[in-house]
């Protein structure tokens, strides 16, 4: 329904590489301009800049002892003063530099889960969509049984089945959200294989891995990339929750981890805002940031739509 | 059918909805006082009740609500915790120390109108010798028993294999065999479906609703007296925030708090008018235990205990890089104790504490000698190589439950950290599997302990040990020595209580040199009541004490209301008016928005 | 809050319209539907053999965990694992499960020592208050707003919706309930704490005082259920209707020189609302298993809590028990969406 921009000129994909690749540029350049009009988009794309940039700065601005315990400068929960802006958490260490160093985890882990997410979806999509018969029957058997999974309830499970870690959270989130990515992947496959081009590639003896990985592949691309921002979004949320249900590991500093401490320290039936506020308003803003790009991106590829605008 | 009337029902739906919302807001039922004029005393607790039958019933909740329903043998003394009687007046003890005969106090009755007589007792302890689903919960009080009987109403006797200390603190709820002869299979009757529940004790159980309330009636003709409150509820609140914002509210008149509040919301409602928060001498202690080496009675080992934890330089440097204080000062914020011995300091016979030369203090530099007098040196990059030549990262089990594990566990990363020693935290929302199976270095441990302290220092015998890997023993920790066991021996025989405590407290100077089992901290009791709706209520011990969980039921029997209940009142009624006044304007705003949209829809498109 | 992100691909957008045509036999739909019922059973049965193999992985033997920390004899732990049929090995267990399954017995819950069957029957209605409530408040608020929002597409109001929206779906909703209770439980500055912080009933009521304390309990938990929910609805059901909206019979409906309120009413709305049914029907069977956070939140008396509960043990039948129940609202929604949708749109059901 997408996108047969860069593959057009059909047969003409078999020539040199340069060509595509010059193709693939100005397709880029398109969706660029495209997605300049979308001024949510922008404003999603300008925030996770930020957000970006917070993380991957954080070991200049706070430093990587933040997070020490016995070094913690202030008393347990001080509320915010002109020392520490934000107060300070149970362990009397700056919450600033907490939900600035908290950033790289909750990020690391929405980016890891999404992408594990979306791999395995579009794996599944990409191969049932191109091999028929009882291996796709099969395939999407599985993929419609994981979705009526209730997932929350199955990543606690896993969560709990497992040691508790960051791989554990990211597992247990990727293996339980994929299966709308592959339904999306497996109906753009059918489309893009139901296109007189792939039909000529098979003739020319291209096999089934030509066929993906060079005529599927890039034509899902777009669509996989939506999926993947949109993915990121409720990965971060889900990492929170697990975090705050406590079935994370109870060490590593994320968004989720110091909800779950603000309240095990009964922040919140003791007025102690400061240290319950400003993680959740974190959590929803890269959340918000990262579905209001996807959304853009979706519409971009998708006009009719008309979201975002 | 018409999509106007489908789209007109519909908007009529949400307003009826939105009216029900701001009607219930409005009408916030009032506490502490039910309408009937009848005093309530409601309390917060965070754990649900596993069983209301006393022969399977094992969390707090489930047994002080035993203690409420059913009369035990013997009662402690709210002041020293010394046996007072209770459904026993007296009893004594046969020379050979092998026979016990019980009093059993004589005219009082169940709520349904029979007779309490020895009978009922006799019967309660054989049903739990002879049937194994009445064992499940305090069968281990009678494995030493070798026969019950009641030769008259009044009497009952005990004989026993062999000598026991513990004889007047039995913690059996007597129930009235004329009720429980009917029960068919003991280890499924929870005891949830007949109200009220024919009891004895200071209120009678009328109703139970799981993870929502269990209600409790005052028993006007308790022998020592009715309580001043005709009801008491203890209210389920999953989260202790909850909870605790419902005590500032009046929903509640007090908070257990589980353990206890954390220091956040002592300090937030010590402020606070009309609260006030009971912060006393804890029975618990707080402690690192080590694996010594799990292994059984027959000698073989299991386990996967890290095998420099054997040496006790070791043992005593990790301890000696614990620093008490901080742990005192910024994980429990001062609502607790410097953990010394054993027994914690409120039990006053039985707390030891270790000579000057005997402590184990703070000191980093002293601990970092130990362990390169014990041979684990520091590598290039710093850490300590076990003997394998590998570098030591030590497992520490952690309960995921518990804040104070958590957080302490961060503290004992770099405090080790320091003297080149890993730690992997195990946080775990169960951690028995591991424990028993002996697969930890460290783990963080805690006993609430009983005015008779024989229990606590059970778990650490030899005879504790499981028989084999396969068993499960009553053993804490896996530990076994043999002076500590020759000890153990000789308290449990004596009779004289002087004599008796200072065995006691040679074990514990025992267990301390042993480095075993470090004591960190006795937390504090924290909880928080409302002076609004209760008057007085005892503590345990008296002077300064718990509230909740106490080991008699002297707290909820004798808390007096507070004269006045309209503080409560006045917030409620002040909250229906505002409800409804909010509630009314959200209404008006949400028609004057449809009625606007519609007519500027007609307008427009038309 | 695995759920998916708010986005209008993920349900399927509704073909090019056509004129509708009845053609279709009542045979055809049959089979369509004994399709549908079959491959339902299909999931249950496979839902059935994963509960009982996944939280069999769970470290830890229950008999002894339940027992922790008690001294209590090899003969007990025995007699326990017998009772319990953990004696057996592990295929026999699971033909023992899965027959009792069958006739609708789930087995007796290790720490209530209770049928699970009534543990769930307990809590469920409580979680159908809940979840009933916020379900039916929040789609039709999601409907109501996304096609208002669809109408005037572009303008202040659809963007100003869209924005809330997303936001509110973008927050936690543990979080949005701990804030909620701070502000409307405790009360903060001049609010008054108007709701309960907990709980489902002050217990004692009756009649319709106890309706009424339920009610006052309920306000909290579904305003922060309706408002992380009702942006997905709304999202599907705005550019549900954008999609209707190029159609040519509305065109066409218009240049007859129908009313607009009219047209969308009698002509897009309906047509639009197709595609909505499929979500709603998949977020009722989501919302009452995804209610386990609201219920920790406000210590709600429902299956949620109680799953946690059994989780920690582990409570193997219970943990069983209600996976099993949660796969199955998700199962029987999603097929009763499956047989409903050809029902309203005789474009579906091959």
């Amino acid at each position: 329904m997408t996108t047969g921009t860069t593959t057009k000129t059909g047969a003409g994909a078999a020539g040199p590489r340069a060509l595509a690749r010059q193709r693939r540029r100005q397709s880029a350049v398109r969706f660029w301009k495209r997605y300049r009009t979308h001024r949510a988009g922008l404003v999603g794309l300008v925030g996770l800049a930020l957000f970006a940039l917070v993380a991957l700065t954080a070991p200049l601005t706070v430093g990587t002892d933040v997070s020490s315990v016995t070094g913690a400068p202030g008393r347990p929960m001080e509320s915010p003063s002109a020392e520490f802006w934000l107060g300070t958490d149970r362990f009397g260490r700056d919450l600033l530099g907490l939900l600035v160093w908290g950033s790289r985890v909750s990020l690391l882990v929405g980016l890891l889960a999404a992408a594990l997410s979306v791999a395995i979806g579009t794996t599944v999509g990409v191969t049932a969509g191109h091999f028929k018969g009882a291996y796709a029957t099969v395939l999407m058997r599985i993929t419609d049984w994981f979705l009526v999974m209730p997932t929350l309830v199955l990543a606690i499970a896993l969560a709990t089945v497992l040691p508790r870690s960051l791989g554990t959270v990211v597992l247990a989130i990727g293996v339980t959200s994929w299966p709308t990515t592959a339904r999306l992947v497996r109906a753009q496959t059918l489309a893009v294989e139901s296109r007189p081009y792939i039909e000529r590639a098979k003739a020319l003896g291209g096999g089934h891995w030509h066929v993906m990985s060079r005529h599927v592949l890039p034509n899902v691309m777009p669509l996989v990339l939506a999926q993947t921002t949109l993915m990121i979004s409720s990965s971060v949320l889900a990492e929170a929750t697990l975090a705050f249900l406590g079935v994370s590991d109870p060490t590593v500093l994320s968004w989720g981890g110091l909800l779950q401490d603000a309240r095990e320290a009964g922040a919140v039936s003791s007025g102690n805002w400061w240290y319950l506020v400003p993680p959740g308003i974190a959590i929803a803003v890269v959340a918000l940031a990262f579905t209001l790009c996807g959304r853009a991106v979706e519409s971009v590829l998708n006009p009719r739509l008309g979201v975002g605008r | 059918m018409s999509t106007r009337e489908q789209h007109s029902r519909a908007r009529r739906l949400l307003a009826a909805a939105a009216a029900a919302l701001t009607v219930s807001a409005g009408l916030a039922p009032h506490q502490a006082v039910a309408a009937d004029g009848d005093k309530v005393l409601t309390v917060a607790v965070a754990q649900s009740v596993d069983s209301l039958s006393p022969f399977l019933a094992q969390r707090l909740l489930s047994t002080s609500i035993h203690r409420l329903m059913y009369e035990y043998l013997t009662n402690y003394d709210p002041g020293d915790a010394h046996a007072v009687p209770a459904l026993a007046t007296e009893w004594k003890s046969s020379p050979d120390k092998l026979t016990w005969t019980y009093t059993i106090r004589s005219g009082t009755k169940w709520s349904d109108g029979q007779r309490v007589t020895a009978e009922d007792a006799a019967w309660t302890f054989q049903k739990m010798m002879t049937d194994e689903g009445a064992a499940t919960a305090n069968g281990s009080f009678v494995g030493n028993f070798r026969e019950v009987t009641a030769p008259s109403p009044t009497e009952l006797v005990i004989r026993l294999k062999k000598p026991q200390a513990t004889m007047t603190a039995l913690d059996v709820p007597i129930v009235p065999k004329h009720v429980w002869e009917k029960v068919g299979d003991f280890s499924e009757f929870n005891n949830d479906k007949d109200f009220p529940v024919v009891g004895n004790g200071p209120f009678i159980l009328t109703d139970y609703k799981p993870d929502s309330y269990v209600r409790l009636e005052a028993n006007k003709d308790f022998w020592r007296g009715a309580p001043k409150f005709d009801e008491l509820v203890f209210r389920y609140y999953k989260d202790q925030d909850a909870a605790v914002a419902a005590l500032r509210k009046g929903e509640v008149s007090f908070v257990a708090g589980s353990p206890s509040l954390t220091p956040a919301q002592a300090d937030s409602l010590k402020g606070e008018k009309n609260i006030h928060v009971n912060d006393a001498p804890g029975r618990r202690f707080y402690a690192l235990a080590t694996n010594p080496g799990a292994r059984a009675r027959n000698g073989e080992k299991f386990g996967d205990g890290h095998p420099s934890l054997l040496d006790e330089r070791v043992r005593h440097a990790l301890f000696r890089a614990v620093d008490r204080e901080t742990i005192i000062d910024r994980v429990f914020q001062g609502h607790a104790v410097r953990g010394e011995g054993y027994i914690p300091p409120r039990f006053s016979t039985y707390f030891w504490k270790p000579a000057a030369g005997q402590e184990l203090s703070y000191d980093p530099a002293e601990a970092g000698r130990l362990l390169d007098q014990a041979g684990y040196r520091k590598n290039g990059d710093g850490k300590r190589l076990g003997k394998d030549g590998k570098p030591i990262t030590y497992r520490v089990l952690c309960h995921a439950t518990d804040p104070n594990d958590k957080a302490i566990g961060q503290y004992l990363q770099e405090w080790w950290g320091e003297l080149g020693i890993g730690v992997r935290l195990d946080c775990l929302d169960n951690v028995t599997d591991p424990w028993l199976a002996g697969t930890y270095d460290l783990a963080f441990d805690g006993w609430s302990v009983n005015p008779d302290p024989d229990f606590v220092l059970s778990i650490h015998t030899c005879a504790a040990l499981p028989a084999t890997p396969k068993d499960t023993g009553a053993t804490d920790n896996f530990i076994c020595d043999k002076r500590y066991d020759e000890l153990y021996a000789r308290q449990l025989a004596e009779y004289d209580p002087a004599k008796r405590a200072d065995l006691v407290k040679q074990m514990q100077s025992r267990l301390y040199d042993t480095g075993y089992m470090n004591v960190m901290a006795y937390p504090n009791a924290v909880e928080a009541y409302r002076t609004d709706h209760i008057a007085s209520i005892t503590t345990m011990p008296e002077k300064a004490g718990n509230i909740y969980g106490q080991d008699g039921y002297w707290s909820w029997w004798s808390a007096t209301p507070a004269d006045s209940d309209d503080s409560a009142g006045d917030s409620g009624s002040a909250g229906v008016v505002i409800g409804l006044a909010a509630g009314g304007a959200v209404l008006v705003a949400a028609g004057a928005f449809f009625a606007l949209r519609r007519r500027a829809t007609a307008e427009d498109r038309e | 809050m695995t759920a998916d992100a708010p986005s209008a691909s993920n349900v399927k957008a509704a073909a090019p319209v056509v004129p509708a045509q009845r053609a279709r036999t009542a045979t055809r739909y049959l089979r369509y539907g004994a399709g549908k019922v079959a491959g339902a059973a299909v999931s249950l049965l496979a839902v059935l053999v994963t509960g009982f193999f996944l939280f069999r992985l769970i470290p830890g033997d229950p008999v002894k965990t339940m027992t922790g920390g008690r001294p209590i004899s090899a003969e007990q732990l025995a007699a326990y694992r017998e009772e319990f049929g953990l004696d057996l090995p592990l295929w026999q267990q699971f033909t023992d499960y899965c027959g009792k399954a069958l006739t609708g017995d789930l087995g007796t819950s290790y720490q209530f020592r209770a049928p699970v069957v009534d543990k769930i029957s307990e809590a469920l209605p409580n979680t159908l208050l809940l979840t009933g409530t916020a379900f039916v408040l929040y789609t039709l608020l999601g409907i109501v707003l996304g096609t208002r929002s669809a109408w005037r597409h572009g303008g202040l109001g659809d963007r100003l919706n869209t924005g809330l929206a997303l936001t509110l779906y973008s927050i936690p909703s543990f979080w949005l309930g701990l804030l909620l209770i701070i502000v409307f439980s405790v009360g903060m500055g001049p609010i008054p704490g108007l709701f309960p912080t907990g709980g489902m009933e002050s217990g004692g009521e009756e009649g319709f005082a106890y309706v009424l304390d339920v009610a006052h309990h309920l306000v909290l938990p579904v305003v922060t259920l309706v408002a992380v929910e009702y942006g997905q609805t709304l999202l599907v059901a705005r550019s549900a209707l954008l999609d209707e909206m190029g159609s040519d019979y509305l065109t066409t409906a218009r240049a007859k020189g129908l009313r607009d309120d009219l047209v969308r009413r009698r002509h897009a709305v309906p047509n639009a609302l197709l595609p909505t049914v499929t979500l709603v029907f998949v977020n009722l069977g989501r919302t009452v298993a995804g209610v386990i956070l609201v219920e920790t939140v406000f210590s709600w008396p429902g299956l949620g809590g109680l799953f946690y509960q059994a989780l920690s043990v582990p409570d193997l039948p219970l943990v069983q028990g209600l996976f099993l129940f949660f796969a199955a609202a998700v199962i029987v929604m999603n097929t009763l969406a499956d047989l409903v949708y050809p029902l309203l749109d005789p474009r579906v059901g091959r």
